[in-house]
């Protein structure tokens, strides 16, 4: 809605409360019914939020963040101070572009490939089997991948013998982004179809009969019906996705990193984590997490307006 | 008659006076501790539950002690969590590094008692070694008590009898020696020299140390202060682990081996790895353990241990496995200040013979067992070693022996002497005028509290690409300027001004 067309509907500035406040009068019960949940985000949300403020003090938890010494933007100057942080980032960053690249498609293009199957059982039990790996914690499909990946493993002893040279799946940094990513799609994409498998039963089934009877084969349904009906919920998937788009999962880099690959497997979250909760530098990572959150909030809001600029709903 | 009543009533004094007194000596007291945990796959029975280590405990000082256990490998994120909330710290806990920066901040924010000044009014802690006291010391006060630990307990130990089949029947007597052995240990068919795991400070410490090299920081002519890297002997010790791994010497995989699944490799039958650089206990530990399982002969072991090795110059130095202690013990101002005696008192007492020996070796007839020829096992007389024994042990023991400090000698009954046990105890005393020192342990800096471990880490990964031959000699030598940049400059800085004022 423009401002104009708001300004027309809910009036501006005293009439706007005035409006509002006979609204509410008018309709108490559901602003009643309202107060929980506003609560709720108040209190578990918005409130703990002041912790922030911890970034900037010399944070000590005897001294509590009222009392302890206030340092400004001591953290964040030294943050940027120790030049590792570009390496930090861009860590961070291509773990999330190429995720975004490989991993979020992957889901997609199963749910199509689901859909396409027409025997109603076998469909049925295909989704359960692709939901399973979503249940199984990732220290397991970790340990799993040691088996199988290491010196002694199946695939370590196949691609030695298939290359004629051994690959360090483990060890290597130039694999480690890809052993990252594999384990992510083997692990989330049968669980991601879901949503797009909804969409799909959204698709209006004539539509389909209609392009059949016009002469339209199979990659032309699919190409002209199924993904534009489809288009706004990945847009959206894809805009919820960009504001988690510097999340890259501390405790699977942790599990998979070793010292030959902490070069590339270094990320923020992986320094939140160590420097943090290690080494108990709660306000220096305090400080590295919040300028984290930021990035991600700037992303949030252009992928948004990416939307928007596309003729899409977005997320707001 | 009066004065029959006034005797009376002083009698009466007397007695109610007496019961006070032992009254107050078994003062009851619940005591909430967290200790690391060696055996969590066990399972724990607590006092209410009737643990009779626990019940022993308390019987003998009225101390209930409620256990926090904390998985090993996971214990210093744990110190680091318990210690962010502040209202529900345990009343004492194990300090895994005194001088780490979780205990460094910790102690400066008053998270612990000061124990300077109390240390010396106990019996038992007062007998102490005031210099390792002074080790563990941050800003010149003494926050914990240390775990005592004995020096030259670094050393390697290998199967010689692996290295028969491979050729060399000699044990090294010289550094040189020790590595035509390693090569030879290599060379055999599916099997691996060297045993080593993610933890590699052992593993490169002790080689480098013994090869020539400082503990993390040297002192040249100048009294100027260097990291052990730029040490030739160091690089020389680097160069033979490099050697040793694309001769097919050490696992590929090392890396990703948990420090608790160490003992796999040597363990498996036959054994994947057939040396390890690391505490010698383990050496002797692994000798019973083949004497157990894999009916090994008690009379010839099988197993070696080496330690003092002359390097090519013919100077010996052993790398310092402890600083003659491994962390400490702190009391958290989750204690009042009446309490605070109370608590010094019992963990006094935990060094006390009856302590000493109720945590780490429990309870006679129940834990362990004194035979006829006047040694402690851990099975009865008569029948032969058993796991059902060990299994029950470790639900009522359990990490207990985590909370001696030991700081005056170990008083436990005394366990038979085997070849390799008695070799290692009379080694211990020899060897400790071997064993070198970092000159910047007690020494403070800044920016080592803020990212030591940081800088540390880059180091060692760095060397561990060395040895797996990911970098070259170029690329190690640029991590090390890394280093420097990073802040390893500035850290230097910092311990050569306090290295300076100690003069």
């Amino acid at each position: 809605m423009k401002r104009a067309e708001r300004v027309a509907v809910y009036g501006k500035g005293r009439e706007y409360w005035r409006r509002l406040g006979i609204d509410i009068v008018k309709n108490k019960w559901l602003y009643i019914m309202l107060v929980p949940g506003v609560l709720y985000f108040l209190v578990f949300k918005y409130l703990p939020m002041w912790g922030v403020i911890i970034a900037f003090e010399d944070y000590s938890p005897f001294s509590g963040p009222l009392n302890s010494a206030w340092k400004g933007l001591y953290w964040f100057q030294r943050f940027f101070a120790t030049k590792k942080w570009v390496d930090y980032l861009s860590n961070t960053l291509i773990l999330s572009v190429m995720s975004i690249v490989f991993t979020f498609p992957a889901p997609i293009i199963l749910a199509l490939m689901l859909n396409e199957i027409r025997n109603i059982h076998f469909k049925k039990i295909s989704q359960t089997l692709l939901y399973v790996p979503h249940f199984i914690s990732i220290v397991i499909v970790v340990s799993i991948t040691y088996v199988i990946f290491g010196a002694d493993g199946i695939i370590y002893k196949w691609t030695t013998a298939i290359l004629g040279r051994s690959i360090d799946y483990l060890g290597d940094p130039g694999v480690f982004r890809w052993m990252i990513v594999g384990q992510n799609i083997w692990k989330e994409t049968g669980w991601g179809t879901i949503i797009f498998l909804a969409a799909l039963t959204n698709v209006d089934t004539q539509l389909y009969e209609a392009a059949m009877i016009d002469g339209a084969n199979r990659g032309q349904r699919l190409w002209h019906i199924t993904l534009p009906a489809i288009r706004s919920t990945v847009v959206l998937m894809l805009v919820l996705r960009m504001g988690s788009v510097l999340d890259t999962g501390y405790e699977h880099l942790i599990l998979m990193s070793n010292a030959l690959n902490r070069s590339v497997s270094q990320t923020l979250d992986v320094f939140v984590y160590q420097n943090g909760i290690v080494n108990g530098q709660y306000s220096y990572t305090t400080a590295v997490g919040l300028m984290k959150s930021l990035v991600s909030v700037i992303m949030v809001i252009s992928a948004n307006k990416v939307a928007h600029a596309l003729g899409e709903e977005g997320l707001y | 008659m009066k004065k029959f009543v006034s005797l009376l009533l002083s009698l009466a004094m007397l007695i109610s006076l007496v019961s006070f007194a032992s009254g107050e000596a078994k003062e009851e007291m619940t005591l909430k501790v967290m200790l690391p945990d060696f055996y969590s796959d066990s399972d724990w029975v607590t006092l209410e539950e009737g643990n009779p280590v626990l019940q022993a405990i308390y019987e003998a000082t009225g101390v209930k002690l409620d256990i926090t256990w904390v998985p090993n490998s996971g214990y210093t994120e744990m110190t680091s969590l318990t210690l962010a909330d502040k209202k529900n710290l345990p009343e004492v806990m194990v300090m895994q590094g005194p001088l780490d920066s979780i205990t460094v901040s910790s102690a400066r924010n008053g998270a612990f008692w000061d124990l300077t000044d109390l240390i010396p009014q106990y019996e038992y802690l007062a007998q102490g070694q005031q210099s390792t006291y002074d080790n563990t010391a941050i800003d010149g006060r003494i926050y914990g008590i240390y775990r005592a630990r004995a020096y030259a307990r670094a050393g390697i130990y290998y199967r010689n009898d692996y290295a028969a089949q491979a050729g060399i029947e000699k044990v090294p007597t010289n550094v040189e020696e020790f590595k035509a052995l390693c090569f030879a240990l290599a060379s055999l068919d599916n099997m691996y020299a060297i045993n080593m795991c993610k933890y590699v400070a052992g593993t490169i410490g002790i080689t480098t140390v013994m090869f020539g090299a400082p503990y993390v920081y040297g002192v040249d002519e100048n009294g100027k202060l260097y990291p052990a890297f730029e040490s030739p002997y160091f690089q020389e010790g680097l160069d033979f682990l490099r050697e040793l791994y694309s001769a097919g010497g050490i696992d590929p995989n090392f890396m990703t081996i948990e420090s608790g699944n160490w003992d796999d490799a040597e363990r498996a039958n036959p054994p994947k790895a057939l040396m390890r650089l690391d505490c010698l206990d383990n050496g002797f530990r692994y000798q019973e353990w083949l004497e157990q399982n894999m009916g090994a002969d008690a009379e010839n072991p099988i197993v070696t241990l080496l330690t003092a090795l002359p390097n090519s110059e013919g100077n010996i130095q052993i790398w310092p496995q402890n600083t003659g202690a491994s962390g400490e013990v702190v009391i958290t101002t989750a204690v009042s200040e009446e309490k605070l005696p109370k608590v010094l008192k019992f963990l006094d007492w935990c060094n006390s013979a009856e302590g000493q020996t109720l945590l780490n070796c429990g309870l006679e007839g129940v834990t362990y067992w004194i035979h006829s020829d006047g040694y402690r096992y851990t099975y009865p007389e008569g029948e032969k070693d058993n796991t059902s024994y060990a299994t029950y042990t470790n639900t009522v023991q359990h990490s207990l022996n985590q909370l001696g400090m030991n700081v005056n000698g170990d008083l436990t009954p005394e366990t038979a002497q085997t070849i390799l046990r008695s070799w290692y105890n009379n080694n211990l005393v020899e060897n400790a005028k071997y064993v070198i020192s970092n000159p910047c342990l007690t020494l403070y800096s800044e920016t080592n509290v803020l990212m030591g471990s940081n800088l540390n880490t880059e180091l060692e990964d760095a060397e561990v690409q060395y040895i797996a031959g990911k970098i070259d000699l170029n690329g190690l030598k640029a991590a090390y300027q890394d280093w420097y940049d990073a802040g390893g400059e500035l850290m230097l800085q910092e311990y050569q001004e306090a290295y300076d004022a100690t003069k």
